[in-house]
């Protein structure tokens, strides 16, 4: 007997869904409420089907990609000999070979997740099972999204208070924040990547749905803002 | 229609290709797209726009900037509409807002006949006797007020935004684009806003006649906008300024809070009225408010115009009105002479009279009573009318240009330091705080070439002050003339010459309220109201500051000026609201339990079942239904809201020992122990179930509020203590759902192969094992007091294990059960709730926990208090008390008093009906003498009525705990 594996951003897509079908006349601009479920990583999760609005403002839930996390006095030690690039600084991130990323969060926190391709956190997460001192392995259980679009830093001016256009991209900062009342880890460029706590997902999906919706913008498929 | 539109102006802001029809007052107006309310309806020849707040006289245009209160509109459910700035739309429907019937007719008219009864103070004196108070409030409420909430109006959502720049120029005049552009120049990011449609300010419309000056403004807003560090947001009024450099910045449809590096302030200043008698009459309007008119809009605000003036602004003035083809039949100056310039010369040569040294003594109603017909001109002895030699001069509309006074509330609210400027008899800016500059007139600069100087000036000083360049020196020439008048006010028998048109105060009533005794600004203010009107002084102040100087004998900066706050514009409500972001939680079974008829109650962020509908069963059935379940069959609760911790490393049972009062170096590895925190004072803060899964690796929770407080304080106290260890919040990260009753164990059986038996798996042992195929932490403990099992997995598998939990128990009637029921059965354990039991005083000798407190351990976080409070006498101890079996009437609830011979004996904390024991049974605090079991006492109810209940001893059910571990060996749980 196995049990399933489900986004907790899974949730709000089917009630978005339920909602819209409640309509008797589905007004076009919701038409990105239509939500298909879909199984990657075995976990399953929702994504909208508006193509058109990934140029505009797109968001996606990218919860299904496995990943990571540690902490500890020695974990930046022990990736290091598991063959991980180590960012020199808290806040700080790189992308790893074969895709995905390791983030900095702090002095002595890492998060490691892959890219659609690549299956490094399995290994890790196996590989902790018996971690040696000082390194604490943290079970990730994030609502994970992408936001991306011309209008992406309209929508951070109404949910975020941090100044954005200050940030220099070539240093690949992580930024742990608040959006729109919730904790929140961002990694900005030309798509912004965004997690959370799984508990707050929904609310945070649906606040952030609602307003990329006024801006003539939508929930997308994946694909559209994640290179493959 | 449009019967006073001029032929088109270049640069107007109207569209004459576009007609918009809305109605006013029930009938059709038609205005062109660009339009205000007010200047399509003065266009089409409307004079009374509105009626005063207190004598409900007409009133018209006064300033056409933003500060028109006397022509605030209603249109449906918006209230207030500001006529001199809302562009008309075809659907507008507008009313006068303090009208008794047609504002041409208001039927409160009556009330300027009574005005010598509605004396200054009026509102003080009313109010005075208490008896007559109920009275008043409903007259006044009837008589005045800004329009007519509609409680049904929707909640209009708008945006808050977060904005951030290097230099933030207030004020798209030719001062503040000057600035914007030298700042941007020298290489910041500038934003710079205005609160009009269009940028340019005075330069695009106080001409002289003079088209020149309007093109040289436009190129200048060219550049503006052409600049690649320049944003322009138009429509958009800086209502305010806080600490390092907050600017909250109000457009239409959202607020945004700017955080700028550096803020220039050049907002300008207010013209001013001149106080003489009848000054409000439809036609008497601001010099600044028909230039507008003008060349905005293209409308004439008169046919035959008397311009009483006390400076070059008013010839100017002048002459723009005849540039138009409108007759100047005279101008009037209050001083006693005048400098000969082009305008003058232009006047004089268009045959128009100049009276130096008179003053407009009163202004003529027209027959209509809704407009001028003539001025009354006296000349001036000594600053006084010469009454016996007074002119009339007929005409249809006057211009005030006597004045101006500094728009400096955000330079005040920025804590800059101002002086009175004797010259241009104006605050102007004494010392600036770091970061905060002024230009143009608010600076007291004038003249226009100066005010482009004084802009560049500001923009270098910015910039040098972000380090973005040297400072230049750039001089700037004072001004040749004075803009202002020191008095340009003129007293009257007959009164009606008003300082204050928002709350129609007039002259006398400001040696009224000195001779009163009320002879200070802060005083002033508040006894005659002046400035505490919807436009908030902007025209009255500066008037009734220079009269109470007078009165007094001071000098303007002597008198000083009222503290001016945030916001000192209107902000609408639904700017302030915004969306207003309230962050909920959902565990990972939400989903589930809104498909089982959940009803949902918040416990802090989250949404948690408070118990699930069943078709024809009221709220006390279901929850009673619920428990009958866990307690006859198996239950299964999501308890996933719990906080969960994990601690690894060599010190991790050492950290815990610190932290919690029990013992817990001395755990086995596989077993469980309660918790139980305290903070330094020794009073109950947190408790929760410690787990030791490996001699290295515990595994705990914590309530449902204390999660986050209590990882934060935990970081805290490992990062002093430097122990080693690591902390991980998993509260979001894992799920975890009890699984109870007396069917429990054979339900869980069917999903693990694991051995369940009490020999393998006995009460108070936690197991690592696979439930369906995850991997899951189980924990044999009980809140409730049946057999269970807490389970912990992964959050993205909580799902799974709900569903498999449910078809695994379908056989046995498994049902879930929500908080409330949850809560009964506890009670009827007597266990007890951290925060609801207990308070922010509460220790663990009141609470009966004593036994989970190791006073004899080396240290522990409120040790020392307790060892203090351990030698006295509780004040108060928790007990368990039952009402009679029989109760029928309404049952005490949690907080109702414990009387004792007419004294406070003591407190509910807990109470509910027993479904089990068939009576109301409940937790209370009581002085120590009346806790004996047995012992009756009183409990007053919220109606007055009193309770008899009974101590109880505590569990109420199953004292031996033999249903939750079969064999009882040692006791380990919350029992009071």
């Amino acid at each position: 007997m196995t049990g399933f594996r489900v986004s907790p951003i899974c949730d709000a897509m089917r009630l978005a869904q339920r909602a819209t079908s409640e309509k008797m006349a589905k007004p076009s601009s919701e038409e990105s409420l239509i939500a298909t479920e879909r199984e990657i990583n075995q976990m399953r999760f929702a994504q909208g089907n508006s193509s058109g609005h990934s140029t505009t403002l797109g968001i996606t839930d990218l919860s299904f990609l496995t990943r990571f996390g540690v902490k500890g006095a020695a974990a930046a030690a022990w990736l290091h000999a598991q063959n991980l690039p180590i960012p020199d600084a808290p806040n700080r991130w790189l992308p790893l070979r074969g895709g995905g990323l390791i983030a900095r969060l702090g002095f002595n926190e890492f998060l490691i997740e892959d890219s659609i391709n690549s299956s490094i956190a399995p290994q890790l997460i196996e590989l902790s099972q018996h971690p040696p001192a000082k390194v604490y392995p943290v079970l990730r259980q994030d609502a994970a999204i992408a936001l991306g679009g011309s209008l992406i830093l309209d929508l951070l001016a109404q949910t975020c208070s941090l100044h954005f256009r200050a940030l220099n991209l070539s240093e690949c900062p992580v930024v742990l924040t608040t959006m729109v009342g919730v904790n929140v880890t961002i990694i900005p460029g030309e798509i912004y990547r965004i997690w959370c706590d799984g508990t707050y997902g929904v609310y945070l999906w649906q606040t952030l749905l609602n307003i990329i919706e006024e801006m003539q913008g939508g929930a997308v498929e994946f694909e559209q803002l994640l290179p493959l | 229609m449009n019967e006073m539109r001029l032929l088109p102006i270049p640069g107007e802001w109207i569209d004459r290709r576009q007609l918009i029809d809305f109605t006013f007052e029930g009938r059709r107006v038609t205005g062109y797209a660009g339009d205000t309310i007010s200047s399509a309806l003065w266009a089409s020849g409307y004079r009374i726009l509105g009626r005063s707040f207190k004598y409900h006289r007409p009133r018209g245009i006064l300033s056409f900037a933003n500060h028109d209160t006397n022509t605030l509109m209603q249109n449906g459910q918006m209230l207030n509409v500001r006529a001199d700035v809302l562009s008309i739309r075809s659907d507008m429907a507008l009313t006068a807002i303090n009208s008794m019937g047609d504002v041409r007719s208001d039927r409160a008219h009556v009330l300027d006949f009574f005005s010598a009864f509605l004396p200054v103070g009026f509102y003080y004196k009313a109010f005075h006797t208490k008896k007559l108070f109920p009275f008043w409030e409903k007259v006044i409420r009837r008589m005045t007020g800004l329009g007519t909430v509609d409680p049904s109006t929707p909640h209009i959502r708008t945006a808050k935004r977060y904005d951030f720049c290097d230099v933030l120029v207030i004020g798209a005049g030719i001062s503040g684009l000057s600035a914007a552009l030298s700042a941007a120049q020298a290489g910041v990011d500038v934003v710079i806003v205005d609160e009009n449609l269009h940028p340019g300010g005075s330069g695009q419309y106080q001409l002289g006649g003079e088209m020149a000056q309007a093109q040289h403004t436009a190129n200048l807003v060219k550049s503006v906008q052409q600049h690649p560090r320049i944003r322009l947001y138009t429509e958009t009024e800086a209502a305010g300024y806080y600490d390092d450099h907050w600017v909250p910045l109000v457009g239409r449809n959202y607020l945004s809070k700017m955080r700028a590096e550096s803020v220039i302030v050049a907002t300008g200043v207010y013209e001013q009225p001149a106080v003489f008698r009848n000054n409000d009459l439809p036609g008497v309007m601001l010099a600044s408010a028909a230039q507008r008119l003008i060349y905005r809009y293209g409308v004439k605000p008169m046919n035959r115009a008397v311009v009483l003036t006390a400076n070059s602004d008013g010839y100017r003035a002048a002459v723009d009105l005849i540039a138009q083809g409108i007759t100047v039949v005279a101008v009037v100056d209050l001083r006693e002479s005048y400098v000969e310039d082009q305008w003058t010369k232009k006047l004089c040569d268009r045959g128009v009279k100049i009276f130096p040294n008179h003053c407009i003594y009163e202004a003529s109603s027209n027959p209509a009573n809704d407009g001028v017909s003539a001025a009354i001109v006296c000349s001036l002895n000594s600053g006084n009318p010469e009454t016996g030699f007074a002119q009339l001069i007929s005409c249809d509309g006057i211009l005030m240009s006597v004045g101006w006074a500094a728009a400096a509330n955000l330079l005040y609210q920025a804590k800059t330091k101002m002086r009175f400027d004797d010259h241009v008899q104006q605050f102007v800016p004494h010392i600036l705080p770091p970061g905060i500059f002024a230009c143009g007139r608010v600076n007291g600069i004038f003249h226009i070439e100066q005010k482009r100087c004084d802009g560049q000036r500001a923009g270098l000083e910015a910039a040098a002050y972000l380090g973005k360049s040297d400072l230049t020196k750039i001089a700037v020439l004072p001004e040749a003339e004075s803009p202002s008048h020191p008095f340009p006010i003129v007293a009257h028998p007959k009164g009606k010459n008003f300082v204050d048109f928002d709350e129609d105060l007039q002259l006398k009533d400001f040696y009224n309220a000195a001779q009163e005794g009320f002879d200070n600004i802060e005083l002033l203010k508040r006894y005659t109201t002046v400035g505490m009107g919807a436009s908030q002084g902007k025209h009255s102040n500066m008037n009734a500051l220079r009269i109470l100087a007078r009165i007094t004998n001071k000098t303007p900066e002597q008198v000083g000026t009222t503290t001016a706050r945030p916001f000192f514009h209107p902000v609408p409500m639904s700017h302030l609201a915004g969306r207003g972001f309230t962050p909920e939680r959902r565990t990972p079974l939400h989903s589930r339990h809104e498909a089982l008829g959940a009803e949902f109650m918040l416990a802090g962020a989250w949404r948690r079942p408070e118990y699930y509908r069943q078709r024809g069963k009221n709220r006390e059935d279901c929850i009673r239904l619920e428990v009958e379940a866990v307690r006859n069959g198996v239950g299964i609760i999501d308890v996933g809201t719990l906080g969960k911790l994990e601690i690894r490393g060599a010190d991790a049972a050492e950290f815990l020992e610190r932290v919690y009062t029990g013992r817990y170096t001395s755990m086995k590895i596989g077993t469980t122990r309660y918790a139980l925190m305290l903070d330094e004072t020794g009073v109950i803060v947190d408790d929760g179930v410690i787990a030791r899964l490996s001699a290295e690796h515990f595994y705990f929770t914590t309530t449902t509020s204390g999660a986050a407080t209590v990882y934060w304080e935990l970081s805290r106290l490992n990062t002093m203590w430097r122990l080693d260890c690591g902390i991980v919040n998993l509260t979001g990260a894992r799920s975890s759902i009890n699984l109870v009753g007396s069917h429990a164990r054979t339900v869980l059986a069917k999903l693990t192969d694991f051995e369940l038996s009490e020999a393998a798996f006995p009460y108070l042992a936690v197991r690592e094992m696979r439930i369906a195929g995850m991997p899951a932490i189980a924990m044999r403990v009980g809140f409730v007091g049946e057999w269970g099992y807490e389970i912990h997995v992964a959050a993205d598998s909580a799902l799974a294990l709900w569903d498999a939990l449910m078809n695994a128990g379908a056989d046995y009637n498994i049902r879930p059960f929500g908080v409330e029921a949850q809560r009964v059965l506890r009670l009827e354990k007597g266990h007890l709730i951290v925060g609801q039991d207990t308070d922010g005083l509460t220790t663990p000798m009141e609470a009966n926990l004593g036994w989970a407190v190791k006073l004899d351990k080396p240290f522990f976080v409120g040790q020392r208090s307790l060892q203090i409070i351990a030698k006295r006498t509780p004040k108060h101890t928790l007990v368990g008390f039952v009402l009679e079996k029989n109760f029928k009437g309404t049952p005490p609830q949690e907080c109702h008093l414990i009387i004792d011979n007419n004294e406070i004996a003591g407190r509910v904390t807990s109470i509910a009906f027993s479904p089990t024991l068939q009576c109301y049974i409940g937790l209370a605090y009581i002085k120590p003498g009346l806790s004996e079991v047995g012992n009756s006492f009183s409990i007053r109810t919220t109606d007055g009525t009193s309770v008899m209940a009974t101590v109880s001893k505590t569990p109420f059910y199953d004292p031996d705990n033999a249903r939750q571990k079969k064999i009882a060996t040692v006791r380990r749980e919350v029992v009071v």
